[in-house]
């Protein structure tokens, strides 16, 4: 245990920050081709011809691909749910005759190298008739808007539609009405290395992948459903590192069963590049619109809460189709207690880019919505909004409020606010808009009152995982997963889980770098704050099988009982007998050695119980789904005669269940402020309003904090309230860090100046505008 | 964007250098820090551009007084080594200066040249500002001959400038300030890795009895092709006690000098009301600096 909530140095630091190669962009293969994408310049239009000609007449051109040759099997791109999933839409080919945003895939080209298949694509003649646009998912729902699918009657993908208790009832009790439309804008994952693949198809029409990914079981299936073709025919390699993902890389992307195609097509392995302005068109946050109406007594108790919530999915459903119950029920309608609430979520088609996975999966869009407004609330009504949220909160015992079945066995809300506020000196706040002069301080904060650790009880989504732990007769473990680290800390995480249940030294456990789907257990991607809880119950399984197998093998050589025997920090201890200990490196050899061995009173037998490699497998569900909490409190100065938000100050407090790795745990706080101040303030993908085409080449058209604007004093409180189902105690960590900073922003930019900013992000000009100064 | 780059040229003299780019005229750009051949390539504007002429080779680095308190900044020259130098940093005359330093992001200061952010012409860079507030001038060589050219008259059109064919930039020279100057800067960006929504730079000169003798205020960013000398502003501070109430109405005149840009980073509202706020505020910091 003494491993646990320490921070041992991560094992790929060293390689990471000397360049880090094990990387899947520099991934290698001999003789491969490059392939580039011709995209389409318009948002909505029908291909009526195209001439290829000229493009494979070009020396060094392989092969090109059009519409007419890909498979007609329509799928979800989505991961971590079955292809035919019944709660998603499956309406994307890998390339169509019709185009819905200005980007999509509409041919493409296998060269000797990159710069013939650029040259190339320039020389395939694409005829289009262009047909009429929708961009605003509203327009798109009214009748005579373009319509985008013909299986979605006024574009609605899906309309799931929730609730319980009398909402009439339940305004009609209310002493106060709220109403507010809250909105939220497009934004991109950044994730640091592009999304990239290179497909190898053999001549028995296997394929071997490496792909920048966030899980190699769902990139198997999804490519295999596509091409129409067994899944044991893909192979995934796993990357030792993908160069970040943060949701944006749980999907198939074009590029993958684009690749596939055309090393089909040439025999040869075909690698997949994509431009950083093609990654930002790739994948995004899903602006949602939510209108909030909120019934509640004088004293604050809710007696009623009704939101309709807006999704704009763009040209598929993809993740739209499981954002926006995410967004509708972790975000609005299971936060807090409230007898008497309906939610209605509308998953809406346009002319946009196709919205992807994103940290917090339509969280934080609800979060912004619903804890702008109980501060709207608590400012009319003069409540304390740390009261006000404590009179509406679930407390532990209680049953889990959308899983059946489960408790809210930890959870500790009350704990995160009172030690956040005290922290953070809430008590010192002012009164909104006190201050004087140009530069005006302020304070506010926000909750995520409810979140998942992984996805048990959810319809359609996958939730398994699975570890092979053997040791070496060095002492030293092989830990094997298909968990992606994802940036995030799973090597670290869960070598540490690893070597703290078999009793190793940190530094004696390794993660296998080069598995693939044909020898790790099916697993999850890594999302949904999974990882620490889901992978590190399954690592903990397998570490205990190991230990027991060891603690046998060294019974056996110590003539002693296995229950007399402890594993710690790589010895074996005999119970009241020190001197006797052996080492975990001695076990091992002793279990791997011959079965007679040679010994200075010549051979003698070992016995057949003790041979064999020392191994540990696991696979399996998690029994729970424990609800993390967090707080943040932040202080903001804005200039008002610039506009401009300053960020001064963070406190952040998060009941984890245990803390596995502080550093660890620490880094998921920060850099979750980073993208969540940036979706606050800044960041936001732009694109023409009549071409709809994407005005982000790279960073310095898209905005997101650099260290500089980042505050330089973020504090991290990690409530430990012991999750009986997590490993050592712990649930999860990362997803509410970037959930909570925007209302917690735009709390704090309220008690600063004195105006209400409901649409994000909060530019300079639209706090100008609100103070009347623009 | 098919890049057709072909030829990578790193001269050991100027006179090498100059033959190149005359060889290859529009085909060539130079290159000296590098730090937006990049960021030109992927927004398709190096399409043209088939050969690239290093200029890292020619020494042209180091900063001087010439005569009288003027300075002399050699073409190469890093930004790290302007902001490092006592000659500009102790002479409130060129405030400006130390003041630009604080935002081109930290990774490229020791690499970004002085001259390379005067050449590439664009109103979007920082340093080209407070040099235009201190009536700075360009040194160019081409063959034999060299030549002055006033930054006033430098910067033509948005990526175009008044070199020739062959022509480099080997100094930015900055006159001797007036007694009783100070300048300052200061730029809207978004983040700290981001050319400018606007920037102004000002100069304030004062005579004996603190009013205002001479000035000069400069507009950038989203302004137009080119930098803007506001001459309106400028107008209101000439003869004023320098002050609150002349540079209100210094802030309130400068609107009529420049036509704003609307675009999808700012609106031209908003830029016309920070070019307001940031003369107010630069004229302060200038005359603060007067002590």
């Amino acid at each position: 245990m003494s491993l646990i909530g320490k921070s041992p140095e991560r094992p790929d630091a060293f390689d990471k920050v000397t360049g880090g190669k094990a990387f899947p962009v520099n991934v290698k293969v001999p003789g491969m081709l490059h392939a580039k994408l011709l995209r389409s310049p318009y948002p909505h239009a029908r291909i009526l011809s195209i001439d290829t000609s000229a493009a494979e007449k070009l020396a060094g051109v392989k092969a090109v691909l059009v519409p007419s040759e890909v498979p007609k099997r329509k799928f979800t791109p989505v991961y971590f749910v079955p292809a035919n999933a019944g709660s998603m839409v499956q309406d994307m080919l890998i390339m169509s005759d019709t185009v819905r945003f200005a980007g999509q895939p509409v041919a493409a080209v296998a060269a000797t190298s990159l710069r013939i298949a650029e040259q190339a694509i320039e020389l395939i003649e694409v005829e289009y008739e262009e047909l009429p646009t929708v961009f605003d998912p509203e327009e798109a729902m009214q009748p005579g808007a373009p319509q985008l699918h013909d299986h979605a009657t006024n574009n609605v993908a899906v309309n799931p539609v929730m609730g319980f208790g009398d909402l009439d009832k339940g305004f009609a009790e209310a002493d106060h009405i709220f109403e507010g439309v809250y909105s939220s804008h497009r934004v991109h994952t950044c994730y640091m290395e592009p999304r990239v693949c290179i497909v190898d198809c053999d001549r028995q029409g296997n394929f071997t992948v490496h792909s920048s990914t966030q899980h190699l079981f769902g990139l198997r299936e999804k490519l295999a459903f596509a091409l129409e073709i067994p899944e044991s025919k893909v192979r995934v390699i796993k990357s030792p590192y993908i160069g970040g993902g943060f949701g944006g890389k749980l999907d198939m992307g074009y590029i993958e069963p684009i690749a596939a195609l055309l090393s089909r097509k040439t025999g040869r392995p075909v690698r997949i590049e994509q431009t950083r302005h093609e990654d930002f068109i790739t994948t995004a946050r899903h602006p949602i619109k939510v209108y909030l109406k909120t019934g509640v007594k004088k004293d604050g108790t809710f007696t009623a809460r009704h939101a309709k919530s807006i999704l704009d999915t763009g040209a598929h459903a993809t993740h739209g189709a499981e954002v926006i119950n995410v967004h509708g029920v972790f975000g609005l309608l299971m936060t807090y207690r409230c007898p008497n609430s309906k939610w209605e979520g509308y998953t809406v088609y346009t002319n946009n880019m196709i919205g992807g996975g994103y940290r917090g999966y339509g969280s934080p869009q609800a979060c912004f919505a619903a804890e702008s407004q109980i501060d709207e609330i608590c400012e009319q009504l003069q409540l304390d909004p740390i009261e006000f949220r404590r009179k509406n909160a679930w407390h532990a015992g209680e049953p889990h409020p959308m899983v059946q079945g489960l408790t809210l066995d930890s959870y500790a809300f009350d704990e995160c606010l009172q030690s956040g506020a005290e922290r953070f000196g809430w008590s010192k706040r002012k009164k909104a808009d006190s201050g004087k002069g140009t530069k005006k301080r302020g304070m506010g904060f926000a909750c995520q009152p409810l979140w998942v650790s992984g996805c048990i009880g959810f319809p359609d989504i996958y939730e398994h995982s699975g570890a092979i732990i053997k040791l070496n007769p060095d002492g030293t473990a092989d830990l094997a997963t298909a968990t992606m680290d994802i940036g995030s800390g799973q090597i670290t995480t869960l070598c540490q889980i690893a070597a703290a249940e078999i009793g190793l030294p940190m530094e004696a456990v390794h993660m296998v770098q080069n598995s693939d789907t044909t020898t790790v257990p099916v697993d999850a991607p890594t999302h949904a704050s999974r990882a620490t809880y889901s992978s590190g119950n399954a690592v903990q399984a397998a570490a205990r099988t190991v230990r027991e197998r060891l603690l046998m093998v060294a019974g056996i050589m110590l003539d002693i009982s296995p229950d007399q025997l402890s594993v710690v920090d790589g010895k074996i201890l005999v119970k009241g007998a020190p001197k006797r200990s052996l080492s975990v490196a001695e076990v091992v050899t002793r279990a791997e050695s011959p079965f007679v061995q040679h010994g200075a009173n010549g051979p003698a037998p070992t016995t057949l119980e003790e041979k064999g490699t020392i191994i540990g497998v696991s696979s399996l569900a998690p029994k729970a789904n424990p609800s993390p909490v967090s707080v943040e409190f932040v202080e903001v100065e804005v200039d008002t005669e610039t506009g401009v938000v300053q960020v001064l100050r963070v406190v952040y407090a998060h009941d984890l269940g245990k803390l596995i790795h502080r550093n660890g745990a620490e880094g998921q706080v920060e850099g979750g402020f980073q993208q969540g101040m940036g979706y606050a303030l800044m960041e936001n993908l732009q694109f023409d309003p009549v071409s709809g085409s994407c005005l982000a080449a790279d960073f310095l058209d898209y905005k997101m904090p650099t260290a500089v604007e980042m505050p330089r004093d973020i504090q991290s409180i990690f409530i430990e309230s012991n999750e009986p189902s997590g490993p050592f105690g712990a649930k999860s960590l990362s997803e509410p860090c970037i959930t909570v900073p925007a209302p917690a922003i735009a709390n704090a930019i309220y008690n600063a100046i004195g105006v209400r900013i409901r649409e994000l992000p909060i530019t300079p000009e639209k706090i100008l505008a609100a103070l009347g100064k623009l | 964007m098919a890049l057709n780059l072909e030829d990578y040229f790193l001269p050991a003299s100027l006179q090498e250098a100059s033959t190149l780019l005359q060889r290859y005229g529009d085909g060539a750009m130079v290159v000296a820090g590098g730090t937006f051949v990049h960021g030109l390539e992927v927004r398709g504007l190096l399409t043209e551009t088939v050969a690239l002429v290093d200029i890292s080779r020619l020494g042209l680095r180091g900063i001087s007084e010439s005569g009288n308190g003027g300075v002399s900044l050699q073409a190469l020259t890093t930004l790290a080594e302007v902001g490092a130098a006592p000659l500009i940093s102790r002479n409130p005359a060129f405030g400006s200066i130390g003041d630009a330093l604080q935002y081109p992001p930290r990774q490229i200061l020791n690499v970004g040249t002085v001259g390379g952010c005067v050449a590439a012409a664009a109103p979007l860079y920082d340093l080209p500002a407070a040099f235009l507030a201190l009536d700075g001038q360009v040194q160019a060589s081409l063959a034999a001959r060299q030549r002055a050219i006033p930054l006033n008259d430098f910067f033509v059109g948005l990526f175009e400038s008044a070199l020739q064919r062959g022509e480099i930039i080997t100094a930015i020279e900055l006159p001797a300030p007036a007694a009783r100057s100070a300048s300052a800067f200061l730029k809207l960006e978004t983040n700290a890795n981001d050319l400018s929504i606007l920037n102004v730079a000002v100069r304030l000169t004062l005579d004996k009895d603190g009013k205002c003798a001479d000035s000069r205020v400069i507009l950038g960013g989203g302004v137009g092709e080119t930098y803007v000398r506001a001459t309106s502003a400028e107008a209101a501070l000439r003869g004023q006690t320098a002050g609150e109430a002349s540079f209100a109405a210094a802030a309130a005149a400068v609107v009529d000098d420049f036509e704003a840009v609307e675009d999808h980073r700012a609106s031209a509202a908003y830029r016309r009301h920070i070019a307001q706020v940031y003369v107010r505020r630069t004229l302060g910091t200038a005359l603060a600096r007067l002590g």
